[in-house]
């Protein structure tokens, strides 16, 4: 018997027993301390596999530890201790049991060995998180869910179908770093990028997370993505495709982020930005890259999470997340704002914030390689971040137009929730020798040279300066209340539209065709009456002539539905 | 007990439980009690058949030879086992459903329905056990017979309608292509012994191997591939009971078990890839699984949703079996255990659905979830199994038949598979999801407020329904983790080695 | 949950005591200063160019100012081609309702709405 006791198990078992627990502080501590349990599960382990076990010729490994999944099981750990503070107002046994299996489902994922046990996790934290999204409980929401499921169940079965390939072809399912170039490969590479957001492939990520419930979307916003990071990491380091699709990803939707009014959304399309730092990083392949990878995720996991629990406080509190009928808050939630901006300087990576000394790892190693284009666009996003997150979020949530709204502070949960999320964001920036020691790879890096704060504030600064100068001549796009067309239009207009026609088609093909038939098979059956019927010359050789008759039809039957 | 003994054993307690219950029908809880007590007793000596076969045993029993060469004999093997395995376990959990099932929905004529299910579980072991086509066939055509009184058990005009089409379709089909496939190969063969490795190579012109296939395949209407299934869906205006054991599990079963049982000791997988006679086949069984799956998706109706799901799902079976190797073989035997343990819970929770909120359409489902929380979780347990996700049983098989379809160098499959997963989720997952999701539908204006308000209360089936709905659900969770096992057992399906592809 | 209204008669000494002190945000002089503050801090940034060594990897990252501008200019892109967009890719906030939360109310029951009196 293998030992079983990996950190997935231990959120497993405290979901089954979840709602056991009477109701109150000790099922509310639950979900708080679990993450707690699950790091002293691994912690303490030397690198190996751990919980390893023949099953059926297939070799499983629950527990891989080795830096890098380490590193994404602590961030996915603290993330999911995170979000259950904040939530600790929820009494919803569903969106407790679907988070702690979520984020169960996460870790065990960051931490499987093979591609099996890497797709069981893969599909959990698809089926966990949809229930997120569903607990919102509206027409709404359950359509968004069910699109999110079927796009994130998609990526699943295209990851076991390229996993039965790749079996196939080496005999392993061994979860190692592969190379793009067979169809096995490729399909497990675009099931990576499905979770990931690849450009096209994205859209579910801003569809969805909007749709969640105030914590469902702080839950939601930390481990998709980020597991799907951690998978590309592990499988394709060094592709060099994925430099070019995480260009595109840091430089498209920050384009729909200036225009989109829902402020939920607006951080989607900015995660959807940030993670293409990453898969840049990861395309980039060497240490350095890598490095700032898996720093980036960290930090990353943080300062959004940060950035949608005060974007939550704010909807929890006035009912609505969207521009147009927000502003002027700062003057009764002050320490939401405070958060808020926290969180928008580390994405913004202001130096002494987080961002700042993880996204440098990334720029710096995309330069080193000489890719200029590249670090060109990685620059112009930078910049079009703090555009749009550092400056946009705060601004139209907390200052700008006065909406009227007074609502009262965030409650004392969720501001220690974001206290101590943006208490991490800052220390990490001040202080990120720690985070550093925890990278995959021995490299030396230093963020804070002249150069670099200099660059970096002059980047910020010229780029808030824009900002303002377009607000003062009234460039700038006012907030509205819309709805942006972004790929999903495909799935969600064209293509029904397309079935309806060809349903339209098809019915009336199939009637005019069926009118024919019948007219003919009923003039056809008048002509054998009158010739077999009993009043018909044929009667005479009745029982021959309709035997035989009979017979060509069974045998024609036969045939015809042989052939079918 | 020899193990010929307990062969016999086996298809007799049924039987005699027939006559037991005919007896009793006066008294309802005795009645119920034997039919438990039963299948209890029929499950206990499957599993000393089981362990017996484990232990490579290979009983076989001859009953009456009707003329030289033509015997009903029942001879066991690895893939019949299964297959009785499966029908008489379930039949333990049926049987207590179907008390709940029964009084709750206040159903007459009780007794025959205990009579002819009994009657239909002897007949689905014996055509599991059966040891040539000829035998085979003749139990084939009992369990249709034995079931049509239960199909047409609420005798109002549509239940016999669609016990017409039932019974229509499936003698139709078994008389006119499944008789002259078993005459035809008995008259290649000289035999009709199913043998490892198959009897027809050597025997028959390659060229008529896909004919031949064809009559097989169409004849065996209970595998419900397309175009003969619609007596599938018309059998579910039976009472939920039968709909579970016999169209989730004993009837269909056998069709594909049949389909199976042709394609490894008929044809022999080896003999079916070498011809490539099979290949129409995988073609005709990957069109049925989506078809049916989005035929599925657009029926509100609960039991003809799941009726389609069935219509599909079985074809993955017969997929598995036109793939022609062992790991197709593999995958679709397990299949048959995967896929029974989670329709089964399908259909009772559809029937828990109708004796507890007197609901059979999925638009009116919404809201009633939390009101009857543990049907639906078992019901989302059950649908990820079918769908074949993790950590439920239908991933194994799925993964199987993939590997399968890889093997066989059919990468279309591969995608068919796919597709039918997304499919599965949109027609399956719906119903959970909008039971405890969706808000309830938004009051007529003019209902009056106190009587439409709803109550908070939980209101569950009664207990007889509930337990076995939560044993099979649990069943799909421990299927994943137990397949090491299964897997054993299935490879021990003697399978002659294929001609590479 | 009015959309606009006529600034009603508030006291600012009961907002929290970190609102009492940026209340300056709202008086558009006090903003005016803080904009020209920015534009000083953009020059003097600019100029520090000269003044130290700067470690680089392109050419183009030696031109003084060279990050500020790139900024400025592409922040400036940004915003009129996300304008331009918009031309194209709005649509009704209900476009694709039911189908969509755009167009709904959040649940009351996912919320903790409440309001101060100031």
């Amino acid at each position: 018997m293998p030992e079983l006791l990996t950190p997935a198990t231990v959120y497993i078992l405290a979901a089954i027993l979840l709602p056991f627990v009477p109701k109150g502080i000790f099922r509310q501590l639950v979900p708080v301390l679990v993450p707690f349990a699950g790091v002293a599960v691994f912690w303490t382990l030397q690198s190996g596999t751990f919980s390893s076990f023949n099953l059926m010729g297939l070799h499983i490994g629950l527990m891989r530890i080795d830096d890098l999944s380490r590193i994404f099981g602590l961030i996915f750990s603290i993330a999911a201790c995170l979000a259950a503070i904040y939530a600790w107002h929820v009494r919803d046994t569903i969106q407790q049991v679907a988070g702690l299996l979520y984020a169960g489902s996460a870790i065990g994922a960051v931490f499987a060995a093979d591609l099996i046990t890497l797709f069981v996790f893969w599909e959990g934290t698809a089926i966990a998180s949809v229930f997120l999204i569903w607990a919102r409980r509206t027409e709404g929401a359950y359509a968004t869910g069910m699109r999110y499921l079927i796009v994130q169940i998609g990526s699943g079965v295209i990851l076991m179908a390229g996993v039965v390939l790749l079996y196939r072809e080496t005999g392993t399912v061994a979860f190692s770093q592969m190379e793009l170039g067979s169809l096995a490969t490729w399909m497990i590479f675009i099931a990576f990028g499905i979770k990931c957001a690849f450009p096209l492939l994205h859209n579910w990520l801003q569809d969805a997370y909007p749709a969640a419930t105030v914590t469902g979307t702080v839950i939601l916003s930390a481990f998709t993505t980020k597991l799907a990071v951690y998978a590309l990491a592990r499988g394709f380091p060094g592709t060099e495709i994925l430099i070019y699709i995480g260009a595109v990803m840091t430089l498209f939707p920050i384009f729909y982020a200036v225009i989109e009014n829902d402020l939920r959304r607006v951080l989607a399309y900015s995660l959807n930005n940030q993670l293409g730092f990453m898969v840049v990083g990861v395309g980039i392949g060497t240490p350095l890259a890598l490095n700032g990878t898996a720093a980036h995720a960290f930090c990353h996991i943080l300062y959004k999470a940060l950035l949608f629990m005060s974007v939550g406080a704010v909807l929890f509190r006035t009912g609505t997340a969207k521009g147009s009928e927000l502003g002027g808050l700062y003057k009764t939630m002050p320490w939401t704002m405070a958060f808020c901006v926290v969180g928008a300087a580390s994405i913004s990576a202001f130096p002494l914030f987080s961002g700042f000394i993880s996204k440098s790892l990334i720029l710096s190693a995309s330069a080193d390689e000489g890719h200029f284009i590249v670090w060109l666009i990685l620059l112009f996003a930078s910049a079009g971040v703090f555009h749009h997150s550092g400056i946009k979020i705060p601004y139209f949530a907390f200052f700008a137009h006065d909406s009227g709204k007074r609502p009262k502070e965030a409650p004392r949960h969720m501001l220690i929730a974001m206290g101590v999320t943006a208490a991490l964001c800052i220390g990490i920036g001040v202080y990120p020798a720690p985070l550093y020691e925890l990278l995959p790879y021995d490299v030396g890096y230093e963020p804070y040279t002249t150069s670099h704060v200099v660059t970096q504030l002059q980047l910020l600064f010229f780029s808030a300066l824009a900002f303002t100068v377009l607000m003062k001549t009234r460039v700038y796009p006012p907030e509205l209340r819309s709805t942006n067309l972004d790929s999903d239009w495909i799935y969600r207009r064209m293509l029904p539209a397309m079935v309806a026609g060809l349903r339209h088609v098809i019915t009336g093909t199939w009637r005019f065709a069926s009118r024919v038939t019948t007219t003919r098979v009923d003039r056809f059956i008048a002509t054998i009456y009158r010739a077999h019927g009993p009043q018909g010359p044929l009667a005479r050789t009745w029982p021959t002539g309709s035997m035989v008759l009979w017979m060509a039809v069974l045998l024609g039957m036969t045939l015809v539905l042989a052939y079918i | 007990m020899t193990d010929a003994n307990a062969l016999l054993l086996a298809l007799s307690i049924p039987t005699v439980t027939m006559f037991l219950i005919a007896m009793s029908g006066s008294r309802p809880n005795i009645r119920d009690g034997i039919s438990i007590v039963a299948s209890i007793c029929t499950f206990a000596v499957v599993l000393r058949l089981l362990e017996s076969v484990m232990a490579g045993a290979r009983p076989s029993v001859t009953l009456v030879e009707v003329m030289p060469g033509l015997t009903i004999n029942f001879s066991i093997e690895p893939l019949g086992m299964l297959f009785a395995t499966v029908a008489s376990g379930l039949w333990i959990v049926t049987a207590i459903y179907s008390i709940g099932y029964m009084r709750g929905a206040q159903e007459k004529k009780q007794t025959r329905f205990y009579i002819c299910f009994a009657l239909a579980i002897a007949s689905a072991l014996a055509i599991a056990f059966s040891g040539n086509l000829f035998t085979l066939f003749i139990f084939y055509e009992v369990l249709t017979i034995s079931t049509y009184p239960l199909v047409a058990h609420k005798e109002t005009p549509e239940a016999r309608a669609g016990a017409r089409v039932y019974l229509g379709i499936l003698m139709t089909t078994s008389i006119l292509f499944l008789l002259v496939a078993v005459i035809w190969t008995w008259n290649l063969a000289g035999t009709m012994e199913f043998r490892a490795g198959g009897i027809l190579e050597g025997n028959i012109d390659p060229a008529y191997v896909p004919f031949l296939l064809a009559l097989f395949a169409f004849g065996i209407g209970k595998a419900a591939l397309m175009p003969f299934h619609r007596w599938l869906p018309a059998a579910m205006v039976a009472p939920t009971p039968v709909s579970a054991l016999l169209h989730a599990v004993a009837v269909v079963k056998a069709g594909v078990f049949t389909m199976l049982k042709v394609g490894t000791y008929i044809f022999g997988v080896g003999f079916l890839s070498k011809t490539g006679a099979s290949e129409w086949l995988v073609w005709v069984a990957g069109a049925s699984i989506l078809i049916a799956s989005i035929i599925a998706l657009t029926k509100d109706d609960l039991k003809a949703r799941l009726a389609y799901s069935t219509v599909s799902q079985l074809s993955y079976i017969t997929l598995g079996v036109a793939l022609a190797n062992q790991m197709g073989v593999i995958g679709g035997s397990m299949h048959i255990a995967m896929h029974a343990m989670g329709k089964i819970t399908l259909f009772m929770c559809a029937g828990a659905i109708y004796v507890a909120a007197h609901k059979t359409k999925v638009s009116e489902l919404d809201g009633l979830g939390p009101k009857m929380p543990v049907t639906f979780i078992c019901f989302t347990i059950a649908s990820l199994s079918i769908i074949g996700l993790p950590p439920f049983g239908g991933a194994w098989s799925k993964w199987y038949l993939l590997l399968a379809a890889a093997n066989a160098g059919q990468v279309v499959m591969i995608v068919v598979l796919m597709l039918s997963s997304l499919l599965n989720v949109a027609y399956l997952l719906a119903i959970p999801g909008r039971a405890f999701f969706a808000p309830p539908k938004k009051q007529v204006a003019h209902s009056l407020g106190a009587a439409a308000s709803p109550s908070d209360g939980i209101e569950e089936a009664p207990l007889f329904c509930l337990v076995p709905i939560c044993l099979t659900a649990i069943g799909c969770i421990v299927l994943f983790f137990a397949v090491g096992g299964l897997y054993e057992y299935l490879l021990s399906i003697p399978i002659l080695p294929e001609a590479a592809p | 949950m009015t959309g606009s209204h006529s600034p009603r008669a508030e006291d600012p000494a009961r907002f929290p005591w970190l609102s009492r002190h940026l209340l300056w945000t709202s008086d558009p002089s006090k903003v005016n200063r803080l904009v020209w503050a920015l534009v000083i801090l953009c020059a003097g940034l600019t100029l520090a160019d000269f003044f130290y060594h700067k470690h680089s990897h392109f050419e183009i990252e030696q031109v003084p100012g060279f990050y500020g501008f790139y900024g400025f200019i592409m922040c400036a892109a940004l915003v009129i081609a996300a304008k331009g967009l918009r031309v194209l890719l709005k649509r009704d906030e209900d476009y694709y309702a039911p189908y969509t939360v755009e167009s709904e109310e959040h649940p009351e029951a996912d919320l903790g709405r409440e309001n101060i009196d100031a």
